[in-house]
């Protein structure tokens, strides 16, 4: 059993909180453009191409990639490129595209059921996705193998013991703002702990 | 466990047959069903792409079960494309065998029969009744 990641989403639709732990595909930063404080610590994105980054502040852009195997390896295709190399997407693309599945799954379960009842998870071969809605709109999303039994447990006792504790009665973060993430030490390191100390973790 | 209901979507995303089999679920009007296959159809597609961890040269799959408080869904792909989405109540046992019977009556009696045109709505009536009989021997 594995944790892969774990995205918390406010009522606006925003990501203000993300943390992984055993993706091999790494999702990227995104560009400065769409930038947000407090919500992910991924290293910036380096340029792949060192020739680009020699010429100074060249904007990455997508064809770089097939361009440096072209100039490495000659006639080589791209699809080679691709396989010895899984890119992720940038995060708030990544986020974008979470949010969008939950949202339409949500939608289609209480369209079908008829009454307000909350989807709770969805697996694929690789994945399973656990959605967990606290009363104030908070989306607390977890991905984990699919082979796991409901995790919706854990992000309850996530809600209920850090995210209450480092979060919500911590007057220095901005609760309910568009412009800012929830990140602090405190909080990652106790969701760190938590996770870790979870039997379904490794 | 209890068969609610089952659609088939073409290749395209277009919802060919859809039944209900209990009253567990409100009945739902086609279009609504029309668009919430069309809805499912791109949410396969996204899902497939949000894998954390892909093996390289291998094509991720996408959604294959959903699950809501009381009830859940299961998607089955074919290898040509065609969806068979199956709505049954949790905790649910023995649904793998089921979809490939069901994939077993859409072989025999839709795509054998010359008269069926591809991708378009499915209007058997011998589909319905073998359908009918396995589903309330699952159901009783």
């Amino acid at each position: 059993m594995t944790i892969y990641s774990l995205y918390i989403f406010d009522r606006h639709c925003e990501p203000v909180y993300y943390q992984d732990w055993h993706r091999t595909r790494p999702v990227r930063a995104p560009p400065p453009t769409s930038f947000k404080p407090g919500v992910h610590r991924l290293p910036p994105s380096q340029p792949t191409d060192t020739s680009t980054a020699a010429n100074g502040n060249v904007r990455e852009s997508i064809f770089s990639d097939n361009r440096t195997s072209l100039i490495s390896n000659g006639t080589t295709n791209s699809n080679n490129q691709k396989m010895s190399l899984p890119k992720g997407l940038p995060f708030d693309e990544e986020a974008k595209l979470v949010y969008g599945v939950i949202l339409s799954l949500r939608n289609m379960v209480k369209k079908l059921s008829g009454r307000d009842e909350a989807f709770t998870s969805y697996s694929t071969s690789s994945y399973k996705l656990h959605l967990f809605e606290t009363p104030t709109n908070y989306k607390f999303i977890l991905l984990s193998d699919p082979s796991s039994d409901s995790l919706r447990f854990v992000l309850r006792q996530l809600y209920v013991g850090p995210f209450l504790e480092y979060v919500i009665r911590n007057p220095l973060v901005k609760v309910d703002s568009r412009v800012e993430g929830v990140d602090n030490d405190q909080f990652r390191s106790a969701v760190d702990r938590h996770m870790k100390g979870l039997s379904m973790f490794n | 466990m209890t068969i609610h209901g089952l659609w088939v979507i073409s290749k395209a995303g277009g919802l060919v047959f859809s039944r209900s089999y209990s009253d567990v679920l409100p009945p739902q009007p086609v279009n609504t069903i029309l668009t919430l296959a069309g809805i499912l159809h791109g949410i396969h597609a996204i899902t497939a792409k949000l894998t954390p961890t892909p093996i390289p040269g291998v094509t991720a799959g996408g959604l294959e079960s959903f699950e809501a408080e009381g009830w859940g869904g299961k998607v089955f792909l074919t290898p040509t494309g065609t969806k068979f989405v199956v709505l049954h109540s949790l905790p649910q046992s023995g649904l793998d065998d089921l979809m490939k019977r069901i994939y077993e009556i859409y072989s025999d009696a839709v795509m054998k029969n010359p008269f069926h045109t591809p991708e378009m709505p499915i209007n058997s009536a011998l589909f319905e009744t073998k359908l009918q009989t396995l589903m309330s021997g699952v159901n009783a």
